[in-house]
């Protein structure tokens, strides 16, 4: 499709990427794909997980659940490459009560201290996406992005060693749920633009790390048996129950799901979508290597 | 919301969204902030009359205590848009109002945690099939108690379907619940807004009962001064509206509302090939998994 900026696969051997997300799925969903083929590629990537998602679960206090879900996603992570797993333990469901600024810090912490070449980071402005804690995430680490690279922020920070950074590229993932994803937004020297990225490569990896979240995944599998229920349907797949490999499977048909929805009009059998802020986002064109050229 | 004679101005997005049938259920809930929210352009009722006639029970939370609205005074208009929202209520022949009381535009400063568990517990208690409220992604609305309904309705749709969220409920007997369908509403007519993505179509006389619901609100839709500055400004330039000859202002002003409310309602239903219509954009039970939605589709299957 002409809207998409299709781009080459760059080398990124030896490069740190940043990952933050606000819950244990959401970017095994939206960017595992893309993080598997970058930690094939040797990307040191390290990964700041929110919220302890201890809200979603069946039978299971949130103590608990928060405690399974840290083991499992770090199963996950391990499954897609990744380094390296900070909890910052935020309780789920609640973000929405916390000083954004906060919040922000504690992300640009992790800038300054793996000082990422590139971010993933969830799309604050993905439209319809229901969990919102992902909008409060991507709204502090947008900001964590930028803060990062001004020495007046955080002082305290020069003091321990940690020197301002810039993050030269920057990708926005969400579930692909808003209508209006694809749309260009305007230039982009000022806006990330929408990108498609192929991982028929990784997707295996992929699907292996989302059936790690078993937690999560129960939780998801019992609120569509319970909707079904309700409105005098079922799914033949859990006519002996919600069992593991019930489970497993569901997660293999959302994950499918996924990557042939954001492969939709593009070349590519299997991808994943992001908004994406190159290293001329911002830069005056003047300055940029566009110019040059 | 405090309104003027703009609505006639009203601006309607071209749309082309096809017309929603009556989703499967019972119960309905709408969860707004002030006491006329539903039944104004960008409002519900011509929606919320239909499942009324077609056997629905309906609710309609009325977020704050409107002691803006009007000019009355504070505790006379919250008391008194309180009033006019049953009566508006009744006209739709929806069940009963909820009121929260949260206080007039000074929603934006109150933690979206707290407006939120009452709207969980609602949720719960009431398990509507369908939920019409505020778009949290609608745009450039710049009323604080909309925004904040739109925010704390949108974090609740969310996490009353979770378990360790307010496990208290379960003292109730309550378990957790996930509306199949919600539609949002929002100002069309600030900025570009959202699109929509449904049309919902009623009849001449649940038009009726929306006009009826409309000129209940009274407290701030009753404005014969504005029926006289409209007609004077046409005497002006040698213009009369012939159907208001001979009526008083407080006569035609009633007929000015009425009007309104069915413009509105007509321009929406423009080039749909129907009388009257209400847009939303609606979410269906499995939007939310894009993944999956398409699979179970396919393969859920009666029990
Ligand atoms: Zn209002």
């Amino acid at each position: 499709m002409k809207i998409f900026l299709l781009f080459a696969t760059v080398c990124l051997w030896n490069q740190s990427v940043l990952v933050v997300t606000a819950d244990a799925s959401d970017y095994v969903l939206c960017a595992g794909g893309t993080l598997a083929k970058l930690a094939s590629g040797g990307a040191q990537i390290t990964l700041v997980r929110v919220t302890n998602d201890d809200k979603d679960s069946v039978n299971l206090l949130p103590e608990e659940t928060a405690n399974r879900v840290r083991q499992e996603s770090e199963a996950a992570a391990k499954e897609l490459g990744i380094a390296k797993v900070i909890h910052l333990g935020y309780r789920a469901g609640e973000l929405g009560g916390v000083s954004p600024t906060e919040l922000r810090d504690r992300i640009m912490f992790y800038v300054r201290l793996t000082k990422p070449d590139v971010m993933f980071i969830p799309n604050p402005y993905a439209e319809y996406v229901e969990v919102l804690d992902r909008h409060y995430t991507g709204m502090a680490a947008e900001e964590a992005r930028r803060t990062a690279t001004m020495p007046n922020h955080q002082p305290a920070h020069a003091i321990a060693g940690l020197s301002p950074h810039i993050v030269k590229e920057l990708y926005y993932y969400s579930a692909p749920v808003d209508p209006r994803r694809r749309e260009p937004e305007g230039p982009a020297q000022f806006v990330p633009q929408p990108v498609v990225r192929d991982i028929a490569g990784t997707f295996t990896r992929k699907l292996r790390a989302a059936q790690a979240l078993t937690t999560i995944n129960q939780a998801m599998a019992a609120a569509i048996h319970r909707r079904l229920e309700d409105t005098g349907r079922r799914l033949p797949l859990f006519d002996r129950g919600l069992t593991e490999s019930a489970v497993a499977k569901l997660v293999e048909e959302n994950v499918r799901g996924l990557a042939a929805l954001c492969a939709k009009d593009t070349q590519f059998r299997q991808a994943e979508e992001f908004h994406h802020a190159g290293p001329d986002y911002q830069v005056p064109l003047r300055y940029s290597g566009a110019a040059k050229r | 919301m405090y309104h003027a004679l703009g609505i006639l101005a009203l601006a309607a997005p071209l749309f082309s969204q096809p017309l929603g049938d009556i989703p499967p259920g019972k119960t309905f809930l709408i969860v707004q902030s002030h006491h006329d929210d539903h039944t104004w352009q960008w409002g519900f009722s011509g929606f919320a009359a239909r499942l009324v006639d077609a056997g629905w029970r309906g609710y309609f939370v009325r977020t704050t205590n409107d002691e803006k609205d009007g000019g009355a005074g504070w505790g006379k208009n919250d008391q008194t848009n309180l009033r006019e929202s049953r009566e508006a209520i009744r006209a739709l022949g929806l069940t009963d109002v909820i009121s929260l009381n949260w206080r007039n535009d000074h929603m934006e400063s109150v933690p979206v945690k707290e407006v939120r568990a009452q709207f969980i517990l609602l949720l719960r208690k009431l398990r509507p099939d369908v939920v019409m409220t505020w778009d949290p992604w609608g745009h450039y609305d710049r009323n604080p108690d909309h925004r904040m309904v739109s925010r704390a309705m949108g974090e609740a749709l969310w996490l009353a379907g979770q378990w360790n969220v307010h496990p208290e409920h379960r003292d109730l007997g309550l378990v957790p619940f996930r509306p199949g369908r919600v539609y949002y509403t929002f100002r069309s007519d600030y900025g570009k807004g959202h699109g929509y993505n449904v049309a919902i179509e009623f009849n001449d006389a649940q038009m009726r009962r929306k006009a009826d619901a409309y000129w209940a609100h009274k407290n701030v839709f009753n404005t014969p001064d504005e029926a006289k500055r409209i007609r004077e400004a046409l005497a002006v330039r040698n213009l009369a509206i012939p159907e208001l000859a001979g009526l008083s202002d407080e006569q035609a002003i009633e007929r000015i509302r009425r009007w309104e409310i069915e413009f509105a309602s007509r321009e929406t239903a423009r080039n749909l090939g129907v009388s009257f219509a209400e847009k939303f954009w609606m979410v269906n039970e499995f939007d939310g998994l894009p993944g999956l939605k398409d699979y179970l589709q396919k393969k859920a299957v009666k029990r």
